[in-house]
Parts: C-alpha cells; structure tokens; sequence
C-alpha cells in the first residue's frame, strides 16, 4: 500500500467514525431522566389546594373547595380539571387520593396516537398537541387508566389531561400542584431519587404502609408513584393491570406488517403463475379432460 | 401485594393438542360431506 | 398540437356525457326512496348539528365510552361485511376460478363503495377532521400506532380497488385506451389489495389489543387479529349470497337469465367456502377458550352471551351452510348468510361496545341520531351503488 493510498483510507475511516462517534456522545447528553411526583396518601389531609393550583395554572375550572362538599362523592378527573382529590372511608380512618395522569414510562395514549399529538417528552411529562391531533379518542380507548378525557360539545374539541405542567418545569419551576402542596404529601423529582424516597418510607415504618409502591412496575412503571396505607384495591386503584407496558401488546401486530407485506404478494404472484402453468399443462397433455 | 410463585404458562397445552386432534379428524368429515353432493333425483 | 386538442375534446366529451347520465333513470316514488330520502335529509341536519355543537350534542358517547356506534358499526362492521372483494378478487384473479368471473365486478364496485362510505364514515366519528391529513402528508408520522396502520391501509385499499373497478369505468364512458391501460394493471393492483385487506382487517382487531383491561376477559384475546382476519373471510362471503339474492330480485332486468342460473352454482361454492372457513374459526374459539382457561367465566350471563355469538351464530349457521350445500338448498344458505351476517354484527359490536366495560354501571346506547346517520350512510351508499350499476357494465361479464 503506498503512502497516498494509506492516507486516503485513513481519512475515510475517520470520517466514517467521526458521525458515529457524535451519535453516541448525542446519546449520552439525551439521557434526561424521567421525572416524576411520589404521592404519599398518608400525608394528604384532603384539602384541595392542588386542584386549585393546577385549575389556575392551565386556565381550567377553578372549584369552589369551601362549599362544593365534591369529597362526598367519587369523582374521576374531567375535560374540567385535571387533578381531583377523593376521599375513601377505610379500616384505618379517612384516606384521600389525588388522581391525575401518571405518566407511563410507556404510554400507551402515545402509542395509539397516530399522529403523535400526545407525546412523551424526555423530561418525562406525556404532553398533548392541538395542532396535530384529529380527535379519533384512540388514546382515550387505550389508556388503562381512563387518563385522557375529551371535549364532547365543543366544534373544536381538545383532549384534556395533566400535563405536569411542562411549561414549568422547562423554566426549572416544580408542577403547581406540588408547589401547592401545603403537607408534603407530592414530591417532586427524578424517578430514581423518589424510589429511593419511598423505598426507605416504607423500610423505616413497615407497620405504616403498605409493601408495595404502586407505579414501581404497574403498566411497565409509571411516573408518579404512590405510597399508601392501606392496600391499594381499597382506594381507588387497579391492581390487576400487569406489568407489562401497553405498547407491547401491539408490537408482535406491528412487527408482523412488513413480514406479511414482504412475504403475501410474493406467495400470491408465484400462486398465480403456478395456475398458470398448470392451465397451460393440462392443455398440452389433456390432463384433467375426461 | 406482590407474591412470587411459579406459573406454568403451558398449563393447557396437553387439551389444546388433544383439541386439534379433535379438529383434524371432523375437518376430513367435513371436507368429505361437502366434496360428495347427494345424487339428484 | 393535435394530440392535445384531442385529448380536451375527450375531455369534453365525457362531461357532456357525465352530465347527462347525472340525470335520474326509472321510476322517482320507489319504496326505497320514499324511506331513504328523509333519512338522510334527517341525517344532514343532524350532521350539521354535529359539526357545529360537538358530537355530545348527537351522540351517547361519554368519557368511559369514547367509541359507539359510528365505530362499532359504521367502519368495524362495514369493513368486515367489505371483506368480499378480495376472496373474489383472489379466487378469480390469483387461482383463476372462471366460475366466480360473472360476479367480481359487482364485488369490487361493493367493496370499493363499503370503502368509502363506511370508512369514510369514521370522518364523521373525529373530533377535529381537518387533521385527518396529518398523518397522510407526513408532517406527524405515528408509526407506533396501529390505527395509523389501518388508515394507510384503508387508503391504499380503496386506491386498489378503484384500479379494479377502473375497467367498468372506462368502458362506461367509451374510453377503450384507458381501459386497455387500467385492465393490465389489474393483477397488480389485486394481489397488492388482498396484502392490504389481509393487514387491515386483522388491525381493526389490532385496534383494540391495548384496551386489555376494558374488555370482558371471554372476549380479549392477543390473537384478535386473527379472529378478525378469519371471520373478514365469512363475513364477505354471506354479504356475496345476501347482496346477490337482493341484486338479482331488484336488478333482474339487468342480469340475464343465464347468469341467474350460474348464480345459483356460485352461491354453492361459497356456501362451502363459508362453512369451512366458519369451521376453522369455532375450533380458534375453542384454542382460545381452553388456552386462556376460561371456564369459570361461562357460568354468568357473559358467559351465555358468548355462548350465542360462539354456537348459536358461528356453530349453527356454519352446519346450515354445509347442510345446504350437501342438499344444494339455496334457501337455507341464504337463511345461514343472514345467521352468519348478524353473528358478524354481535361479534364486533361485542368487542368495540357490548363487553367493552362490561360492568360499566352507565352503559353506552347508541341514540337515535347515531343510527339515523347510519342509516343515512347506508341509504346513501345504496344510492351510489343504483346509480352506478344501471348505468355501467357492472353485471355484464365482459373481457
């Protein structure tokens, strides 16, 4: 190999190694970690102030916390609040519950969204974008836990759910309603640290809570975690929805398309010259002809 | 409550085997009842 | 020069055509029309109050049940019932079958039309339907989804189909250039449709895969594709014999005696494409049945609801088919086809309403605007479809 040759190969494998090697330290800056909030419902003293705050900071229904007496009733969040709070009467006194969006390490409303309107984003927050979405509520036919809710008498309807306030926490800011929060009953951090957290709530008071963490693995984790003290069937929550993430239930479909889109038109198309064939032998020979 | 326990996800597959038996044998019957129309008149 | 000019008075011969043929043909106060014109001048108003106050204002769906019958029937069951065109397509084109020739046109103009109007009717269902071509022109590709899957093939299908149907159209409007062009492009366009019918017929099923939790455990299955895509094959089929036994009754003054004849010969032969594919479909039933150790889930009225569907309207019509066939009675199949049809219509509607929550304590009904606008679609489609056959070669075999 002579001088002007090794160079030129040189230069070629470095330049073939260079894009690859940005790839990977782009790889290495992408890895945000997935925020999330730890609900401690032992904490919660049913007081509201998070429906106030999340109502306020997406120009939502404000409720009237004083005089509304929404806690005597269950209620599931709406196309008019995100979050609600409800209270559940168990064997160890009143427990209030504040549901929201979880936002699953693996969505299954992104995963059906065909037009990716709703949207994991990489800090961990499932957002909804008017601009792409056309409304065929397969999200909401997904969602496991009936998460998304739509605007049914409006010309132009959205799709309403937490968002955990991403426009906050893109200016370093914690959701509202945590902020809100006037018992430290949410948490708000990486999913990692509020494992930690919770983990070692339960390891220094075992009688306190319950030994599970619901979100550590349900529906393939989730973002926000709960603790609880009572078993989780009792407030409010499914337990038998698998840890498997939803997307996963449709990956052997997705992955089959191809394969039959290869391999179907090919079989078809032989299929046909076959006949063929065979039209043109028994023709020839008399084969079938009695 | 999370238990650890073993489950056997092959569970049925002895029925499911004794079931296509069942299905090959009636599928020539009735491949059979089908392919001999009764004479005519 | 020349070339051009010729081609621009084509051009305008066939609008002076069009026109002319836009014009009605036959008699004005058939039964049909006195029943069908107000329901869909009932369903335009409603339509319009649909696209003006939001779909709360016409329909029944809530926050639990965000799909009802616009999905349930119009696009699930019309897809199903759609399925026709490609076992004729592949019987005719890909084996050869001369037999069945006489009525593929009739097929695809069917399939073609159920295309259009019953897909098409999934616009109506959308919140936001201006965005319909979002995931089309590429600017918001959903990959990961199956119903972006389904649109695309849904698309693409009804592109296939018209290339099927294109001959008719040409030979219609007495273009034989453009006829000679779109016939050869037939097997192309039938061996891509049948791809495609295939794809999307198992992804309606595909559809509800993530909606584990929401559907009665005796009606979940990861194998609903499969179901869906077995169950496409009968389904086309019965709507065959049940479009055909109308077709020739209404239309008899367009369809020879001879081909009346035959007709009777190719109900035969899918009577017994019927009974075996429905036969094969029970023992999948079966499969699932045992793989997923259900029989505790018999003994409730879920259960005896699936125990309807399973063998009063899978069981029973498919040993009604192979008695027929066995006895060469036509009218027992075509009383199995009707069987078959509503076991189809149980089957889907189970799936997408019926067992979709089924503890739900606030069950959804579809209200009566829902099926006004149903009916409006099919009506309409209907239309289409009279005008179409009384005025193109569509039931007249031609080569």
């Amino acid at each position: 190999m002579d001088r002007r040759n090794f160079l030129k190969t040189t230069a070629a494998v470095c330049a073939a190694t260079l894009p690859f090697k940005n790839i990977k330290a782009e790889e290495t800056e992408m890895k945000t970690e997935f925020s999330g909030v730890l609900v401690d419902t032992t904490r919660c003293i049913g007081c509201r102030s998070c429906e106030v705050a999340c109502s306020k900071e997406h120009d939502l229904y404000v409720p009237d916390i004083k005089n509304d007496s929404a806690l005597e009733s269950l209620r599931t969040t709406s196309e008019k609040q995100w979050t609600v709070v409800n209270r559940f009467e168990t064997e160890k006194g009143e427990v209030f519950v504040k549901r929201q969006c979880l936002h699953c390490w693996q969505p299954a409303c992104t995963a059906a969204c065909l037009t990716n309107a709703m949207y994991k984003t990489k800090e961990g927050p499932v957002t909804w974008d008017g601009d792409k979405c056309m409304g065929c509520r397969y999200c909401m036919v997904s969602c496991p836990f009936d998460i998304p809710k739509f605007e049914y008498n409006e010309w132009n309807p959205k799709i309403q759910k937490c968002n955990m306030c991403f426009e906050r926490l893109q200016q370093g800011k914690k959701p509202a309603c945590v902020e809100a929060c006037p018992t430290d009953a949410l948490m708000f951090g990486s999913k990692r640290q509020l494992m930690e957290v919770a983990r070692h709530r339960v390891y220094n008071y075992p009688d306190k809570y319950v030994h599970k963490i619901y979100g550590e693995h349900d529906v393939g984790g989730t973002g926000w975690l709960y603790l609880s003290a009572i078993p989780f069937e009792q407030i409010g929550f499914s337990t038998d929805l698998g840890t498997t993430p939803y997307p996963e239930y449709t990956k052997e479909f997705l992955f089959s398309v191809p394969l039959v889109l290869f391999s179907i038109p090919a079989f078809l198309l032989g299929l046909n010259l076959l006949t063929n064939r065979k039209n043109e032998l028994s023709e020839k020979q008399g084969w079938k002809n009695e | 409550m999370e238990f650890y326990y073993y489950v056997n996800i092959f569970e049925t597959k002895g029925l499911e085997y004794v079931l296509l038996i069942c299905f090959l044998v009636l599928f020539i019957l009735l491949v059979r009842y089908l392919s001999t129309p009764e004479k005519k008149e | 020069m020349n070339n051009t000019t010729a081609i621009t008075s084509d051009f305008k011969r066939f609008i002076r055509f069009f026109l002319q043929e836009l014009k009605p043909k036959g008699k004005w106060l058939t039964p049909f029309n006195i029943i069908s014109i107000p329901v869909i001048l009932l369903g335009t108003i409603i339509l319009f109050i649909r696209f003006t106050q939001g779909l709360g204002s016409v329909t029944n769906l809530s926050q639990e049940f965000p799909w009802g019958f616009w999905i349930g029937f119009d696009v699930v069951i019309g897809v199903a019932f759609a399925g026709g065109a490609y076992i004729i397509t592949f019987v005719v084109y890909v084996m050869k079958v001369e037999k069945y020739h006489s009525i593929v046109r009739v097929t695809v103009l069917n399939g073609l039309l159920a295309y259009i109007f019953y897909a098409g009717a999934l616009v109506l269902d959308l919140g936001r339907p201006w965005h319909i071509i979002n995931p089309i022109i590429g600017n918001s590709f959903g990959y990961n989804s199956v119903l972006f899957l389904v649109a695309w093939h849904f698309l693409l299908y009804m592109l296939a189909e018209f290339v099927e149907f294109s001959p008719v159209i040409a030979q219609w409007a007495q273009l034989e250039k453009v006829r000679k062009f779109v016939s050869a492009l037939t097997l192309g366009a039938v061996i891509f449709g049948i791809t495609l019918s295939m794809l999307h017929q198992s992804g309606l099923g595909a559809l509800f895969l993530m909606a584990k939790p929401k559907i009665h455990p005796l009606w979940y299955s990861e194998f609903i594709p499969i179901l869906f895509f077995v169950s496409s094959i009968f389904a086309g089929l019965s709507m065959i014999i049940f479009e055909g036994t109308i077709s020739h009754k209404v239309f008899r003054n367009l369809i020879g005696e001879k081909s009346q004849h035959s007709f009777e010969e190719i109900i035969l032969g899918m009577a017994k494409g019927a009974a075996i594919s429905m036969f094969v479909y029970y023992f999948f039933k079966a499969l699932i049945f045992i793989h997923e150790q259900q029989w505790e889930l018999i003994n409730d009225f879920w259960g005896y609801w699936y125990l309807v569907e399973v063998i009063g309207f899978v069981l029973i019509p498919c040993f009604m088919f192979a008695y027929a066939v066995k006895t060469r009675n036509t009218t027992i199949i075509r009383l199995a086809a009707i069987i078959t049809l509503i076991g189809i219509i149980l089957n889907r509607l189970n799936i997408s309403v019926i067992a979709f929550k089924w503890d739900a304590v606030n069950k959804y009904y579809p209200s009566w605007e829902e099926i006004i606008v149903t009916l409006m679609v099919v009506f309409t489609e209907i239309w289409v479809f009279r005008w179409i056959v009384t005025r193109m070669p569509v039931f007249s075999k031609q080569h």
